[in-house]
């Protein structure tokens, strides 16, 4: 079986409405009982602003060779990025409706196999790491790729997230940058109480990055934060900090960490739907 | 053979401009002169190993042709899940080279011997392992991995122990090479691999002179047709290696003749334990049993089943 078959002739026309695609997030994780909501609904906005206004796939292609690179490195919460990808047409309705059947190509982590997404992760720190040899690649080729990286607030824990910092600002990969999605949460509680990360945004400008943060549910500054760093003149690679609510959009789920392991039943599926469909679009 | 490295590498830089050497701030004179001649393919990506290979897996991905140098106590046993999730996941056609595998770093200690690195790496789906013997061997390992369509891990040991092959011996991937012919009807046969193999020459001249020595460069994949046949031929098969008894050479051996060719299969190497003490290269292979005289004192145990 191989639901995700692509149609890459296929054009985008979506608008990345945030509502369809939680939607779609709610419908595959009940669909295929699934856990990792909470972390996917806090990086929803990032990604529709992503998809709709910065990423470009030639061709619509996923695999177009000078394509910009999106690098889930928190692989949890790979259901956000397949929401994008049916908005693109890259997954079918049965892959979602399919979601964990026996035999099913779609995981409960990002899977690089799956054209679109670029890394095997899950296991946390290796995705920055793989982005910023994506941006030395294309730097040293002299295209003018750009390459992102999202980690989790919980992930920056590892220590290759700061192994690839100081590479990545040394060699000055302005196109090169990372989207922490910080949450407040890792998976046994908030991360100030876990490991304390303190500021954010400081820590990764002593690391040589130009930062910057903003509301990670607010369209338009996650938009022009992008814009504005990117149209740097600094060489230093790039660092947004998006300020999130871990389950944003269905009351009952924000920033209640029992989201990243709980299940869906009818009576929570049908409520998170009335939530989503009655949220501000 | 840390020159036919280095060799290699410079001429398959210079004709491919897409191969990029990373190391992980080790090879101090090795790279004096791939440096001097492309010193646009080496990026040092300083002592930080884990973030080292996930950059290889992102230069694969945009097409270019990492070798990932580093010892072999780091690159592959430090970084083996970067190398599974990463690279092999993919077949991304990366090479890493695992310097000073086995016991070269004699005198310091367990953080720089190697002796699991095999066994780690030959479990992981998509990595193929390459133990060269000698220059010669290291010549054609570099030429295969190149060439390999998925991800390689090279494991280079002691250097210095002189070819064991008297020109160049060029070789397909999986291929044992035989070092000293049998002659008809001998009992015992001799395989081993990388620094071991001079040593079983030593053994098969000195007490066995009828029994034939292969090097086996070639770990995974290995041709197990030639390898059962081997143990068809032979009531004891003896392994040697710079390594583990635990899933290195000799557990390739005895795993594929007991499923093809049941035969005695003794696997010679580190016996599950960790260097004692520190001292010369040869000291510490005395401590491990991996000494001439050890070893045929092993085999003649064996051989007359008292061990």
């Amino acid at each position: 079986m191989n639901a995700s078959s692509l149609s890459p002739s296929q054009p985008s026309r979506s608008s990345f409405d945030t509502k369809v695609m939680r939607k779609t997030v709610l419908d595959m994780a009940y669909a295929g009982s699934t856990v990792h909501i909470g972390c996917a609904f806090s990086i929803i906005e990032l990604l529709a602003v992503l998809y709709r206004s910065h990423l470009r796939y030639p061709g619509n292609d996923p695999l177009a060779t000078e394509r910009d690179y999106l690098v889930l490195s928190k692989g949890h919460g790979v259901m956000a990025q397949y929401a994008c990808m049916r908005e693109l047409g890259w997954l079918k309705d049965e892959a979602f409706s399919g979601y964990f059947a026996d035999g099913s190509d779609l995981k409960g982590l990002s899977d690089s196999r799956i054209p679109g997404l670029e890394v095997t992760s899950g296991s946390l720190g290796h995705g920055f790491s793989v982005g910023v040899g994506m941006a030395m690649g294309t730097k040293l080729r002299g295209t003018d790729q750009k390459t992102y990286a999202l980690v989790g607030d919980g992930e920056i824990n590892e220590g290759p997230i700061w192994e690839g910092a100081l590479f990545a600002a040394h060699h000055e990969l302005r196109n090169f940058m990372v989207i922490v999605d910080e949450n407040g949460f890792q998976a046994m509680g908030r991360t100030q109480d876990v490991i304390h990360l303190g500021n954010i945004q400081a820590k990764f400008e002593s690391f040589g990055f130009e930062a910057l943060s903003i509301d990670g549910h607010d369209e338009d500054a996650i938009d022009r934060a992008i814009k504005q760093l990117w149209a740097s003149q600094s060489t230093a690679p790039k660092a947004l900090i998006a300020k999130t609510v871990k389950g944003k959009g269905v009351p009952f789920m924000e920033h209640n960490n029992i989201w990243h392991y709980t299940r869906l039943d009818q009576d929570s599926y049908a409520k998170a739907l009335a939530a989503v469909a009655g949220s501000a679009a | 053979m840390r020159a036919a490295f280095s060799d290699a590498l410079v001429r398959l830089a210079k004709a491919d401009p897409k191969v990029l050497l990373l190391t992980g701030d080790h090879g101090y004179a090795l790279f004096d002169n791939f440096r001097r001649e492309c010193p646009a393919q080496y990026i040092n990506a300083g002592i930080a190993e884990q973030n080292m290979v996930g950059m290889a897996a992102g230069l694969a991905r945009v097409g270019f042709r990492p070798f990932v140098y580093g010892l072999s106590a780091f690159i592959p046993v430090r970084v083996l899940e970067q190398i599974k999730l990463d690279v092999a996941h993919d077949k991304l056609p990366v090479v890493f080279v695992g310097d000073g595998a086995g016991f070269v770093y004699s005198h310091l200690g367990t953080s720089h011997q190697a002796t699991e690195d095999i066994a780690c790496a030959r479990s992981i789906p998509n990595l193929a392992v390459l133990s060269p013997a000698d220059g010669h061997e290291m010549s054609a390992c570099m030429e295969i991995a190149f060439q390999h369509a998925g991800s390689v891990y090279l494991r280079m040991g002691k250097s210095d122990r002189g070819h064991v092959h008297p020109h160049p011996r060029p070789f397909a991937i999986g291929q044992l090479l035989s070092v000293k012919e049998p002659a008809p009807n001998v009992a015992i046969a001799i395989l081993a691999t990388g620094s071991m193999v001079t040593t079983a020459l030593e053994i098969a001249n000195s007490h066995y002179p009828d029994a034939g020595v292969w090097s086996v460069p070639s770990i995974k994949p290995i041709d197990e047709y030639t390898v059962a046949e081997i143990c068809l031929r032979h009531a004891t098969v003896v392994v040697i290696e710079e390594h583990s008894i635990l899933g290195g050479l000799g557990s390739v051996v005895a795993e594929i003749a007991s499923e093809r060719a049941p035969t005695r299969v003794l696997r010679l190497g580190v016996r599950d334990r960790f260097s004692h003490f520190c001292g010369t290269y040869y000291y510490l292979l005395h401590e491990h049993g991996l000494d001439c005289d050890a070893l045929v004192s092993r085999i003649r145990r064996f051989v007359n089943g008292e061990a």
